[in-house]
């Protein structure tokens, strides 16, 4: 139970804040495939702020493969090392397939006792009752934040699993042809709508070698849009944001939506 | 009274048929014809260890469509994806056309080719403008892009796309459809 509860930690601290925790990303061996019978793919998770250096293990309990027919499908295999966990997935059918890695949507709290911070995986009603009464600087954030990534067998098709429900990325170009020097174009939605203002960083693979991260900082138009030029072919990943006051204001003061999609630039 | 009508109407099909094949070659050469594509292809040698280039040859319309493929030298399908933009706006789009135009890789040398400018459907192009593009990637070697723009017009035209680190010099001809 002890286990259980501070796994149920760690996922809160993950959901609380992204400017505060490590990032997140899935890194898949190939985006883009060509087969007549199928290839094997293998898919790395972690909670890394280094593009793309794996950092600690992402728990992959909830990964889900959107397989171009619109199933979801788990992998095949996996395996958590203590850096990063691996899946294993036959790509057989010809199209896009969306993996996600996803928490349901939840609350996540926090507050200072003699100026300590302390966190707590409840809502605004039961932190009342799991703070002690010196407690300050009570907050309570509702949020869901999603780890995604695309990959196409062959022929692309536009499989994009959206939900409607907190913040979502459209891919107005699709994520297998995202190429270098061609500019390319994601619209982001907040429970559906077209969100104007959404903070949108991209980071290109291999930071670690670069004194200059060159980080592309982007916000949403008033299309929920934005538009970028990757300057060279590799892989990137995108982290967005979203921060509004929550609807019910009884179970928490903000709410929140995240992204991390990891994408492709191709070459010319 | 059915005979007769029948006998008519034969009589004037045939006649309609003979006008029209008198008129075609006519109007075939007058109007479309197509323009003839000769490419004089040079795969560089290379040192070390050597996979025969993969390669693809394809022309592009004025909106960056692709209206031809006119070569593919490839091996098996998991590495047609290797040969980036012809896969990505080409081949990964129309499997039938990837079977039908495929052919066995070459070592380097020089390859004399010759074309009909033609549409994948084997209609002449328009005239208008268009891009060649050569794409030539080896496994555990480089990769190379070229890109030549061309006309359809009944002009000849003649280019020579520099060498790059896997061809060497390649001349480009478009020869216009000789009239009567």
């Amino acid at each position: 139970m002890n286990f259980k509860k501070s796994l149920l930690f760690c996922l809160a601290v993950a959901i609380s804040s992204q400017a505060n925790a490590h990032s997140r990303w899935l890194l898949p061996s190939h985006f883009s495939l060509s087969s007549e019978q199928g290839e094997w793919i293998a898919l790395d998770a972690t909670a890394s702020n280094e593009v793309f250096n794996v950092d600690k293990a992402l728990s992959i309990d909830a990964l889900s493969i959107l397989t171009p027919s619109g199933k979801s499908v788990r992998p095949s295999s996996t395996y958590k090392a203590h850096r990063k966990s691996v899946a294993d997935y036959f790509v057989k059918d010809n199209g896009t397939y969306k993996i996600t890695n996803n928490a349901s949507a939840s609350y996540f709290s926090s507050y200072k006792v003699a100026d300590k911070s302390h966190r707590a995986r409840v809502n605004k009603m039961e932190l009342k009752a799991h703070a002690p009464a010196n407690a300050t600087e009570l907050k309570t954030m509702y949020g869901l934040t999603r780890v995604e990534t695309y990959i196409t067998m062959n022929n692309p098709t536009e499989n994009y699993g959206l939900e409607g429900n907190f913040l979502e990325l459209h891919p107005k170009t699709h994520p297998s042809e995202i190429v270098e020097k061609e500019p390319a174009t994601f619209a982001f939605t907040y429970h559906g709508k077209a969100q104007a203002g959404v903070e949108v960083e991209i980071m290109r693979d291999a930071g670690r070698y670069r004194n200059n991260p060159e980080t592309l900082k982007l916000t949403t138009n008033n299309d929920g849009e934005i538009t970028f030029t990757p300057a060279q072919a590799g892989r990137y990943l995108l982290i967005a944001e979203y921060q509004q006051d929550a609807k019910n204001k009884a179970l928490a003061d903000k709410e929140q939506g995240g992204i991390f999609l990891t994408f492709e630039a191709q070459l010319q | 009274m059915n005979s007769y009508f029948s006998r008519q109407t034969t009589a004037i099909v045939l006649l309609a048929l003979t006008i029209l094949l008198l008129l075609m070659p006519i109007a075939s050469y007058a109007t479309s014809s197509p323009a003839t594509l000769d490419i004089k292809l040079s795969l560089k040698q290379q040192q070390g260890e050597y996979h025969p280039p993969y390669v693809a040859a394809w022309i592009e319309n004025q909106q960056k469509k692709p209206v031809r493929t006119l070569l593919l030298w490839r091996k098996e399908a998991k590495w047609l994806k290797d040969i980036r933009r012809w896969w990505r706006n080409v081949g990964r789009k129309d499997p039938v056309l990837v079977d039908a135009i495929t052919s066995a890789t070459h070592a380097a040398g020089n390859f004399p080719l010759s074309f009909l400018a033609l549409d994948d459907k084997e209609q002449p192009l328009a005239q208008g403008d268009y891009t060649l593009y050569i794409e030539v990637v080896r496994e555990k070697g480089g990769r190379a892009l070229l890109k030549q723009p061309f006309k359809i017009n009944n002009e000849k035209q003649q280019f020579t796309l520099k060498a790059t680190s896997e061809t060497n010099a390649i001349t480009f001809t478009i020869n216009p459809t000789q009239l009567p």
